[in-house]
């Protein structure tokens, strides 16, 4: 929870779960904040969020992980569920196939919702039901290249790669922020009331949009 | 049901497992080999709060012969005395009749008796392949922590396939809106599949029209409902959220849609469930405007919560004393939220959706506002000539037995549309149901 003070952290990542109803994201969730995986974790209804602090290089950088409802009719309300995220984990079940082909559609609704330049990591979940796997790995793998999306398999289960699938989008965040940065004070121009990416404003200062969700 | 807050944000050391002497904790033998049960059913927890005063026993006896003569006359005193039905339904259905009286309330009897053989088509028919697949993924999902639903065998989790899919080929338009899971969880752990399906058609089609369906159009209008109520009455409640950025899609859907079973402790959810069968959606805002001011009525707390996280943090993080049933119950009840400052706030805020949205537009009016309208449009349906049509008559009651004077009944200058009274005779009700929602701790379903 957000309990930390302005020291124990100096950004803010928001980070979004989506993909179909099934697939583990909320497992995946709390398998990065808390360690914790259960087999029977509620269907997510509302807006769940969870968030943790890792250290990159030097700095801290605190991961606000966002999960909600996969099926379909909850799209109408959770649109604004988008706003502020610069990351996100597309996620499909990997014994799955139809959650698969969907992909390309929840691809199209991420970047309805949001900014252009998020970074997108395709996760194939469930990598521990070995057996029962219905997507190769290398056609996700290409689709993923073909995309600009960053790709790994996991298994929110046992672990695999959870960790290796949020740092490297947080990674790749904090790549792109710097960078950001970097410009912005070399063009020293002043930025038309957006804060910047990924950062939260400090207590008592206001958006900068008023949001209506 | 401490555990249902703050689940994914409050360190496991604050949440409370509250112990009390009451209910199951003190009366099973020791600890067992495995976890056990309470009064609800829960697994592994203790939803009774500290200090909570069950009312005593002969005043829950008391409103059971209440409501055991309420409802076998059940159309007189809906009629005549439907004040008093509301009144006791505030103060809460004594556990062992919710079975008894929630499908009077809803109007799910009345559907049940007039659709024989529905519902047992429906579950003899072939689901929708693709519902059924979805369905089947939620069903362990629901309570997992109730022993009812704990097995796939049990007659749990097949009661809420069997339900859900008969939802589905019901409203084929419909579908299934997973929200529907714990809904109808919690109406069977009161009510046979039947009756517990027709309860939960009365829900999503006219106490919650346009929630539950592929575009869920009515909960986007009662959030801004919602938003408008704050701004009129916790102002600063309302700037605050404002200000962080929490709009009512981030905590509203899940409280509205579920009625609060994800919540709130078990117990208080109950009550909630009683109020809003008899008083309908109203009931739901008063809620929502209780816990807002609960979790962020003060300025301290407001000031605790700089940011969006930490406010909605607040929300799930409210201690469970404050949410135990009497209390928490008592300040619903008297929020300043009348039932026609809900429909003229719903006006305005229909009035200023954008035209260009997707879907289609929310029809609140079908919404009717609980048993009442419930009650007063199935006579209606049945004098204009529904399955039995009846010719509407005023009957002179011989005289009753000798009883202690009372008040007369507050008809308020009513007419009685079709009432169907009848002589001292067999009562309007049906035979009592073999199954009872007990909750005896010791009553374990398998």
């Amino acid at each position: 929870m957000g309990n930390g003070t302005e020291e124990d952290y100096n950004f803010v990542f928001k980070v979004v779960l989506i993909g179909e109803s099934g697939v583990g994201k909320t497992n995946l969730l709390s398998r990065f904040t808390r360690n914790e995986f259960s087999h029977d974790s509620r269907t997510t209804i509302g807006v769940e969020f969870s968030t943790r602090t890792v250290m990159l290089g030097t700095t801290a950088v605190k991961a606000q992980i966002w999960d909600t409802a996969g099926l379909e009719r909850y799209r109408a309300i959770t649109s604004a569920y988008y706003r502020g995220a610069v990351g996100a984990l597309l996620v499909f079940d990997l014994t799955k196939h139809q959650t698969y082909t969907v992909v390309e559609r929840w691809l199209k609704e991420l970047y309805d919702h949001a900014e252009a330049t998020i970074v997108v990591m395709l996760v194939g979940n469930k990598s521990d039901l070995s057996q029962a796997r219905e997507v190769p790995t290398e056609e996700a793998r290409l689709f993923a290249e073909n995309n600009g999306l960053l790709f790994l398999e996991t298994s929110a289960l046992d672990s695999t790669n959870v960790e290796l699938a949020f740092q490297t989008v947080l990674k790749e965040i904090f790549a792109k922020v710097s960078k950001q940065r970097q410009n912005s004070t070399q063009a020293s121009a002043i930025t038309l009331g957006r804060t910047q990416a990924g950062q939260e404003p400090g207590p008592g200062e206001k958006r900068a949009c008023c949001i209506n969700l | 049901m401490a555990r249902a807050l703050g689940e994914e944000l409050v360190p496991s050391s604050e949440l409370q497992d509250d112990s009390s002497s009451l209910g199951s904790d003190s009366e099973l033998s020791g600890p067992g080999p495995y976890r056990q049960a309470d009064r609800y059913g829960f697994i592994g927890s203790s939803s009774a709060e500290a200090g909570s005063g069950h009312p005593p026993v002969d005043l829950i006896r008391q409103r059971e012969m209440k409501w055991v003569e309420m409802t076998s006359h059940w159309e007189k005193t809906m009629a005549r005395r439907y004040k008093k039905v509301k009144i006791q339904c505030r103060k809460g259905i004594p556990s062992s009749l919710r079975a008894r009286c929630w499908p009077l309330l809803c109007g799910a009897q009345v559907c049940q008796k007039n659709s024989p053989g529905t519902y047992q088509e429906l579950v003899a028919s072939p689901g929708d392949p693709q519902w059924m697949e979805t369905i089947g993924r939620d069903l362990h999902r629901q309570f997992p922590l109730h022993e009812m639903f704990v097995s796939p065998q049990g007659h749990g989790q097949q009661g809420l396939l069997e339900v859900l899919k008969a939802y589905t080929l019901y409203r084929p338009e419909q579908g299934y809106c997973q929200a529907q899971g714990p809904v109808a969880a919690v109406l069977l752990m009161h009510l046979p599949p039947e009756e517990a399906f027709w309860c939960l058609v009365q829900i999503c089609e006219v106490y919650l029209p346009g929630y539950y369906g592929p575009h869920m159009e009515a909960v986007q209008l009662d959030a801004d409902v919602f938003m408008a109520l704050l701004r009129r009455l916790l102002p600063r409640v309302h700037k605050h959220l404002q200000q962080v950025g929490v709009g009512p899609l981030l905590y509203l859907p899940e409280w509205f849609l579920c009625l609060f079973t994800r919540s709130l402790p078990f117990p208080t959810v109950l009550r909630i469930w009683d109020t809003f069968l008899s008083e309908g959606a109203k009931v739901l805002f008063r809620v929502g405007l209780t816990l807002m001011r609960l979790a962020l009525g003060t300025a301290e707390q407001r000031a605790a919560c700089p940011g969006l996280l930490e406010t909605l943090g607040a929300l799930r993080a409210i201690p469970a004393g404050q949410l135990q049933e009497e209390t928490f119950m008592s300040q619903v009840h008297s929020v300043a939220l009348s039932e026609r400052d809900l429909q003229r706030e719903i006006r305005v805020q229909l009035a200023q959706l954008p035209k260009s949205s997707p879907g289609p537009a929310p029809q609140p009016q079908t919404r009717l506002s609980g048993a009442q309208a419930i009650f007063e449009s199935q006579q209606l349906a049945g004098v204009r000539g529904g399955t039995k049509p009846e010719i509407p008559r005023i009957v002179v009651q011989p005289p009753e037995e000798p009883r202690p004077p009372r008040r007369k009944p507050q008809t308020r200058g009513k007419t009685f549309h079709g009432l169907l009274t009848r002589a001292r005779g067999p009562p309007i009700e049906g035979a009592p149901r073999s199954h009872r929602g007990s909750t005896s701790f010791l009553d374990t379903r398998f």
